[in-house]
């Protein structure tokens, strides 16, 4: 007969009622695991997405190109540094990419576009482009004088595959670029300035049409996994080779990209503190119960001696053996939920067309993590805690004649 | 009578009914304020796109939004902006813009944009261009050479006011046509994209560039009172002008139709309002249900004898139900009062989210956040709380019932 | 030999603005081994002092020394061990812990004075002989009659040999059967272990018992007889 055995008793004196509170905990931890796992599994999806269709994990370039895309802020022989990344470990693909501003024209109109000279052997592995090709065919390597275009400028240059355009820019020395070149592909990947703007060709064919000299204005490197972004950017300060550059990472990359989880969570989080407050005043009545009705007991218990300490011990843990049982039952069910719908995924029917506007797909996968499994039962309990410390806290002000009084 | 009897059994137990009053009132209150948040933030998102150039109601060639091109524009537009004027109820706003894409170079750079001209007059209130520029001023009637551009382009092409740029763009008949500007003004906006995507120039300036005479390729149409709910049906409007506009060429569209993404997620944002109301309604159910079981329970005695006097099990059900009623009617008032002193004192100024301001651009949403309470958000979480809280009454109500009064004297 | 040794001590109760003297001047001394009860009319204050005596009340003017400890000098947790250790309680009724058993109720005591488990046992084993109720020891007070119920809270008030067992109205709510039953009981007790009793009291059976009855009336000690 432990005082834990004592405080499971108590608790089952009134089982209607001990079975509401829990069932209230549990409500509240069922909702915040799957909720968590939810927001951080779209986290990871948002990343990954933004990783693959542009910046990488980590990106080489020279200094001050991130704030200004000028022609000839490049990295000068790209190739040889490619060499030095690739056996870094947790590095998974390396790719060379330059863009420049040039104007592209069809037969009777013209736009001013972004061009992208890539690596398509490298970037098949990564970006989801290939898969996005509703037209035609990806580059290859050795391709020649061929480029993807964006749907919705294949359609404002009335241009289809096989077709020809002219692209006339600046080269990296500031004389004139132009080439002409064949549609070989056309892609739609739902995000209308991308669409809308841009070309793709191979790295060799911008390398001779932009005079690029092998430079490159992008090393894109895409790790293993986020937790191999740290040693990838240390390997690489310590790597003089990599002195007078500049390594930035995702977060820098894309920085709206981060504070807009940032602010995502926060705004969960508030709406979590919010329901577990709404929780926990929820029970206070049962916690507040388990003490009031047991007024006279009390008084008993501190007669023959037992001292208030020992006393607050006992209903603390009563509470918290109701929270503890609630929060365990909860947290199971919400992984449960959550594993059930990791495989399944959550579709949202209608807003799928809204989702696809900031790059998400239409299914949304929740995925558990110790982060998401803890930290909504973790705020679950230090709140109820406290909660719990306002009856039991009355204890020590009862005086033993009083409490023997009330019935 | 049973108002009466339920208030004094209510406050029979005072710490137990302000505990779940406590538990109701910040329950609802949160409901709404969270309610007024996201509904400002969606409102903000919906004006942000409305001033983005779009217009409540915009009217252009029918084959201008899939294929910008100038070939694809209004012929002589003055019969029909009176025409259009004509229809609208009174005080909407009818602004004429030409765009068409166009190359902004400076000596070292080059970038795409939409060259969109505009009378700078007319756009006053409807768009954001017709707010005073951050820098220079906006271009007066005589002055021909003058473009203004966004606050990022002018950081990205690293220029200045009064510095000179080159514009690159096509004209009607197809031949390329470049004419220098000068930097006059530089606007700033909500979203940093807007302020790299637009350049604007007189509109005759860039009609006579262009080579098209009057032509315009949109004109775009605010209705009054653009705060709250438009005074007009927005879709009958819209249709109301496409079936009546002489020149069957052109197509009228409302915001809704040209914004679907925003257009479907106001109309799930009034389900998922409803769901985070159910979410916390169903956090204190458990608590509302233990209480009004407590305080059954506790009274045990006092229904069996009750019914042992004769009263009806129908009377002793209504009698539990008004207690909660009460409750929950008390509850559901104080929390409307105090959601709305916290959004009329607290938040009057809005949320700054300046920390996040490249979060927000990311979202689509405006940097400050002004709560917006609308009468639909308190009444729906009221009614969920209400309607609801009432059903969860059902129970400790049908428990009270069961007390018989043998049953009640052997519990002691 | 003196455990109890009250010195003019005084219990006044504020009731709105009028005070009431629930004790008044009161003075006297219990020594080991005495079988005594408190008697007088209701309301006398037989409650009063026998709370003071026990530490769960305080005096407003006097002194109580217990075992020679004055009792107004202990801070609140020294006072729960005295009680713990030198004091056991009966009240009228609720005595027992009622998700505890027989065993388990008389157990809790010695747990807190934090005894051996195995000790325990033999302890809690032997009173419950004592008391006649070895069969029930797995029962829980709901499952006992108000009798058994009442001799289990003797139980629990002497397995830890205190120096003085309080009761308050111990035999009220039993017939009279069975409250001579329980009146056998401690006077075994008394006898055989030593133990001294205070008894606040009603009962004519209870003053019969007794060997000494002190009567009280509005506060004050009206008789104090030695039989
Ligand atoms: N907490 C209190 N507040 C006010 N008055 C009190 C309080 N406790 C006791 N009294 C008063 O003190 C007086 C003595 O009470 P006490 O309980 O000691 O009487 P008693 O002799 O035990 O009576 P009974 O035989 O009815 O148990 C009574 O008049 C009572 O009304
Ligand atoms: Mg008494």
């Amino acid at each position: 007969m432990g005082d834990m055995i004592l405080a499971w008793r108590n608790v089952w004196r009134n089982p209607r009622r001990s079975l509401l509170t829990i069932l209230a905990i549990v409500f509240a931890a069922v909702l915040l695991v799957f909720m968590l796992s939810f927001q951080f599994g779209s986290y990871e999806d948002m990343i990954n997405a933004t990783v693959r269709q542009s910046t990488g994990h980590l990106q080489v370039q020279s200094p001050g190109y991130h704030d200004r895309q000028e022609m000839h802020l490049v990295v000068a022989d790209a190739q040889h540094l490619v060499a030095e990344i690739e056996p870094i470990n947790g590095v998974s693909n390396v790719a060379l990419r330059s863009e420049a501003f040039a104007l592209m024209s069809g037969e009777k109109r013209s736009r001013g576009t972004t061009i992208f000279g890539i690596q398509p052997e490298k970037e098949k592995k990564v970006t989801t482009l290939p898969r996005q090709i509703k037209q035609g065919r990806y580059l290859q390597k050795g391709d020649h004088g061929v480029a993807l275009i964006g749907s919705l400028l294949a359609k404002r240059l009335q241009l289809t595959i096989g077709d020809e355009c002219t692209m006339l820019g600046q080269g990296k020395d500031g004389s004139i670029a132009a080439a002409l070149f064949t549609i070989i592909g056309i892609y739609t990947t739902g995000v209308d300035a991308v669409d809308r703007a841009t070309v793709h060709i191979t790295f060799a064919d911008f390398n001779h049409i932009f005079f690029m000299e092998k430079a490159a204005h992008r090393v894109i490197i895409t790790a293993e996994h986020l937790a191999d972004i740290t040693p990838i950017t240390q390997a690489l300060q310590s790597n003089p080779a990599f002195r007078s550059l500049t390594i930035l990472t995702w977060d820098k990359l894309a920085p709206g990209l981060r504070q807009s989880m940032e602010l995502d969570l926060i705004s969960g989080i508030i709406m979590y503190i919010i329901l577990v407050v709404v929780v926990a005043f929820s029970v206070l009545n049962t916690f507040f119960m388990a003490f009031f009705e047991r007024t006279r007991e009390f008084g008993v218990l501190l007669s023959i001696g037992a001292r208030p300490a020992r006393l607050v011990r006992m209903i603390l843990t009563e509470s918290m053996l109701l929270t503890f049982t609630g929060i365990a039952l909860g947290t199971l069910i919400g992984i449960g939920l959550t594993v059930y719908f990791s495989h399944q995924g959550i579709s949202f029917g209608d807003g799928g067309e809204l989702l696809a506007q900031y790059g998400f797909e239409d299914r949304f996968y929740p995925r558990l993590s110790w982060m998401s499994a803890c930290l909504g039962p973790a705020l679950l309990l230090i709140i109820t805690f406290f909660t719990a410390l306002i009856p039991a806290l009355k204890v020590p002000d009862l005086k033993p004649v009083d409490a023997l009084r009330s019935c | 009578m049973y108002i009466i009897l339920a208030w004094r059994n209510l406050w029979r137990n005072r710490r137990r009914t302000l505990i779940i009053l406590t538990a109701v009132i910040i329950g609802i209150s949160s409901m709404i304020v969270m309610a007024a948040f996201s509904r400002g933030t969606v409102q903000g998102m919906v004006s942000n796109s409305i001033n983005n150039l779009v217009g409540h109601i915009k009217i252009e060639h029918q084959q201008h939004p899939a294929d910008p091109a100038i070939e694809h524009r209004i012929i002589t537009p003055e019969k029909l902006l009176r025409q259009i004027t004509a229809m609208l109820p009174p005080g909407s706003r009818v602004v004429q813009r030409i765009r068409a894409d166009a190359m902004l170079s400076t000596s070292r750079e080059h970038v795409g944009l939409v060259l969109v001209g505009i009378d700078p007059d007319l756009e006053q209130g409807v768009s954001f261009i017709g707010r005073p520029p951050a820098q220079g001023t906006l271009f007066g009637n005589q002055n021909q050479g003058g473009i203004i551009v966004g606050r990022s382009l002018l950081k990205k092409i690293n220029g200045k006011l009064g510095q000179k740029v080159v514009i690159t763009c096509q004209g009607a008949d197809g031949t390329n046509i470049a004419k220098a500007f000068r930097i006059q003004g530089v606007f700033a906006t909500e979203l940093e994209s807007t302020e790299r995507a637009f350049a604007f120039v007189q509109l005759h300036t860039m009609q006579q560039m262009l080579g098209v005479g009057n032509d315009i390729t949109e004109i775009a149409i605010q209705l009054p009172d653009n705060n709250g709910n438009p005074p007009v049906d927005l879709a009958a409007t819209t249709a109301f002008l496409q079936a009546n506009v002489s020149d069957k060429q052109l197509l009228a569209r409302n915001w809704r139709q040209m914004l679907p993404a925003i257009s479907s997620y106001l109309e799930m944002f009034d389900g998922f309002m409803l769901i985070w109301y159910l979410i916390v309604f169903l956090a204190m159910a458990f608590g509302l249900v233990n209480t009004m079981l407590m305080a059954v329970y506790e009274r045990m005695r006092e229904f069996g004898l009750l019914q042992a006097l004769g009263m009806r099990p129908g009377c002793i059900i209504k009698m539990v139900m008004s207690e909660l009623l009460l409750l929950l009617t008390f509850g559901c008032s104080i929390s409307s009062v105090a959601a709305f002193i916290t959004v009329h004192f607290f938040f009057s100024s809005g949320i700054d989210l300046a920390i996040f301001a490249e979060g927000a651009e990311f979202w689509g949403i405006s940097r400050i956040i002004y709560p917006l309470l609308t009468s639909w958000d308190i009444i729906a979480a009221n009614s969920v709380v209400l309607l609801l809280g009432m059903f969860t009454g059902l129970y400790p109500a049908l428990r009270a019932t069961k007390f018989s009064p043998v049953q009640t004297m052997r519990h002691v | 030999m003196a455990i109890v040794t009250v010195n003019n001590v005084s219990r006044i109760y504020h009731q709105g603005k009028t005070e009431f003297k629930a004790l008044d001047d009161v003075s006297l001394t219990i020594n080991k081994g005495e079988f005594t009860a408190l008697a007088g009319p209701s309301g006398s204050g037989k409650t009063t002092l026998l709370n003071l005596i026990g530490g769960i009340d305080t005096a407003d003017k006097g002194t109580i020394l217990l075992d020679g400890q004055d009792l107004s000098s202990l801070k609140k947790g020294e006072l729960a061990d005295l009680r713990l250790q030198d004091i056991g309680f009966v009240f009228q009724s609720f005595n027992l812990i009622p998700v505890l058993t027989a065993a388990e109720n008389v157990e809790y005591i010695l747990r807190l004075q934090k005894i051996p488990s195995s000790i325990r046992r033999q302890k809690v084993k032997a009173i419950l002989a004592d008391v006649g109720l070895a069969d029930k020891a797995d029962q829980r007070p709901s499952e006992l009659s108000g009798g058994q119920q009442q001799r289990i809270a003797v139980a629990r008030a002497v397995v830890a040999s205190p120096a003085i067992v309080l009761a308050d109205e111990p035999t009220a709510n039993l017939d009279s059967v069975t409250g001579q039953k329980l009146l056998d009981l401690m006077q075994q007790m008394n006898t055989d272990k030593q133990v001294t009793f205070v008894f606040a009291t009603h009962d004519k059976m209870v003053m019969d018992y007794a060997r000494r009855v002190i009567t009280l009336k509005d506060g004050r000690i009206a008789d104090d007889i030695r039989k």
